[in-house]
């Protein structure tokens, strides 16, 4: 985040001005951390919610008042969210589905990313057409997609998932490239085919180690959007397939709800986004508007 | 012999590379064309049949219907209500998300200490599953588990019994409320970014010529930072018009048909009901509304190629 960095603005105001302007410089002070704080509360406070909801014994559950710090924590509910309501497959699954898209996705969006922005693949129409992806609702798709894959024999099969899922990421993952490829000078490459470089090689072993703080977050991205999304999931798994989401959904909707074991796999479904999401916080904004607002 | 055959592999592998060469651009970007060519675009010209047919797993056989799915979908009242509550839902979520989300840019964007450390913390919600942030409000909101009315209780001093999730406009409000603890650091961020952009010197020749605070804010803040909220706010528009997920969990749709938002009234008709030609063809039709309103985006971050 070091370009949302520091940055000093404040009137210099002169004699006389300066006690009031002080006294209502101190008002706004106070303002503002009062608004952070209490942002921070609205952001934090459903999380400890869910923290202690996980540890929780279930005879606290219904309490009144309610029992936000528990006596005798217990992690039973990990142990059972994990072992014995499919936590672990859906775990699993989500893990292998989102390895295989983050590497797919990756390697064809690069590609794709790199002639474009060399030699203007494709032109202007190309360059619409996959940002014009990122417009479609994923329920458009879902209907026939499901229809298809029906024939195909590819329900509940993690490969189909993953396939779909690089589909929906490359918008994101060429964009992203592209527009690193568009700010690297074309100098190195071109040094690179005059030594007797094929073009292949011009792009694996010059542009590409280039090209890697970019790669990282096309990745990161790639991997959260296929660990977190949901609906296609719903659609095309039961069983063999079921990632995280699809299996926390059904925790509640249970009659016995379970609370505990739905807080608890919630929590260890978090940990690998949370984590990739710190590693590509400097390329967030740019990921977030494909590059439309550098961050 | 031995020379002749190893000079022909070596022309052989000459040519096939140059002719990797010749079609680079080609061989690059085919992977993804085909790609997006097999699972999106095919399907959904496959979708175009089906939305004409009859295609519903109760009934065998796939007659021809012409346009009776669309019209079944146009004049269904449940449609209806739930194209209007996806656009002011996702028109009031994205509003509270701008206004919290500019709020806290601007408290945030001069430094002080532990900014470093808070930045993070507020970005936490953008990568969780939504599914995950709405099973976050059902646990807090729902009765008799939920500490929501408790809390609000104590506060106000009077008991409070709000079903937030089974009640009418309280149901709207939970969703609004997961939707703006998830997505209002998108804002945030966005909006942060762009004010770290603007460049001092206008604000110190704001100061010269006399400007208030207040009058910085509206002169040269404001014009200056409207170019990255528009972008901001037409990629919530864009997702946001989509939501489904947090209506899933938290409130299925209800109560009665209340809550139903275009995706999932869709997701209902496809793979509830199993009426799949009035699905896609309800699909199509959400599919061409959300591009009009989203062809303004796409021009907007394509004009980077254009330069």
């Amino acid at each position: 985040m070091a370009a949302v960095g520091a940055r000093a603005r404040k009137p210099r105001p002169s004699g006389a001005e300066r006690m009031i302007l002080g006294r209502r410089l101190r008002v706004e002070g106070v303002l503002r951390f009062a608004f952070i704080g209490l942002f921070l509360l609205f952001l934090l406070g459903p999380l400890y919610w869910v923290f202690v909801t996980s540890i929780k014994p279930v005879a606290d559950y219904q309490t009144v008042p309610p029992v936000w710090f528990p006596d005798s924590p217990t992690s039973i509910h990990f142990s059972a969210a994990l072992n014995d309501l499919r936590g672990w497959t859906g775990l699993k699954n989500s893990a292998i589905v989102a390895g295989i898209v983050t590497v797919v996705s990756v390697l064809v969006g690069t590609a794709a990313a790199y002639s474009m922005a060399r030699f203007r693949t494709g032109g202007k129409n190309l360059a619409f057409w996959v940002l014009s992806q990122r417009i479609m609702p994923p329920i458009a798709v879902v209907i026939p997609i499901f229809l298809i894959y029906r024939e195909l024999d590819l329900i509940d099969n993690r490969f189909g998932l993953a396939a779909l899922y690089v589909v929906f990421t490359l918008p994101f993952s060429i964009w992203m490239m592209y527009t690193y490829f568009r700010q690297m000078p074309v100098e190195l490459e071109e040094a690179a085919l005059v030594d007797g470089c094929t073009r292949w090689q011009a792009l694996w072993k010059v542009a590409w180690p280039l090209a890697a703080p970019g790669i990282v977050s096309a990745a990161a991205f790639a991997f959260v959007f296929s660990w977190t999304e949901f609906l296609f999931a719903l659609v095309l798994t039961s069983n063999e397939a079921v990632t995280v989401p699809v299996v926390i959904s059904q925790f509640l909707a249970f009659q016995a709800a379970q609370f505990g074991e739905s807080s608890a796999l919630s929590l260890c479904a978090m940990v690998p986004a949370l984590f990739l999401g710190f590693l590509v916080q400097k390329h967030l904004v740019r990921g977030l508007t494909l590059g439309a607002v550098q961050g | 012999m031995a020379l002749g055959a190893d000079a022909t592999r070596r022309r052989l592998s000459q040519t096939a590379s140059s002719w990797v060469d010749r079609h680079f651009r080609w061989l690059l970007v085919s992977p993804a064309v085909v790609l997006i060519l097999a699972l999106t675009i095919f399907p959904l010209g496959y979708a175009i049949w089906v939305a004409f047919v009859t295609y519903d797993f109760n009934i065998p056989g796939h007659a021809w219907r012409g346009i009776d799915n669309f019209k079944e979908v146009v004049t269904d009242p449940n449609a209806r209500k739930a194209i209007a509550t996806t656009a002011w839902l996702a028109t009031a979520a994205v509003a509270i998300e701008l206004v919290i989300g500019l709020l806290l840019a601007l408290a945030m964007v001069r430094p002080f200490r532990g900014r470093r450390w808070l930045i993070p913390i507020f970005l936490l919600p953008l990568f969780m599953s939504p599914v995950i942030v709405g099973q976050f409000w059902a646990l807090l909101l729902t009765e008799p588990f939920g500490p929501t009315n408790w809390l609000l209780g104590a506060i106000s001093g009077s008991d409070v019994n709000i079903r937030w999730t089974t009640q009418t406009p309280w149901a709207y409000f939970s969703i609004l409320l997961a939707d703006a603890w998830q997505w209002t650091p998108f804002m945030f961020v966005i909006l942060l970014a762009g004010l770290s952009a603007i460049p001092d010197d206008l604000y110190s020749a704001a100061d010269l010529d006399g400007a208030r605070p207040r009058q910085a804010f509206f002169f040269v803040t404001l014009p200056l930072l409207l170019p990255v909220m528009l972008v901001a706010v037409a990629f919530r528009v864009i997702d946001a018009a989509k939501i489904f997920d947090v209506i899933y969990v938290l409130t299925k749709g209800g109560p009665g048909t209340d809550t139903y938002t275009a995706s999932y009234y869709l997701y209902e008709q496809g793979f509830q009901l199993f009426h799949l030609g009035r699905g896609t063809a309800g699909a199509w039709m959400f599919m061409i509304l959300l591009s009009v309103v989203s062809y303004w985006l796409v021009r907007r971050l394509l004009k980077p190629v254009e330069a």
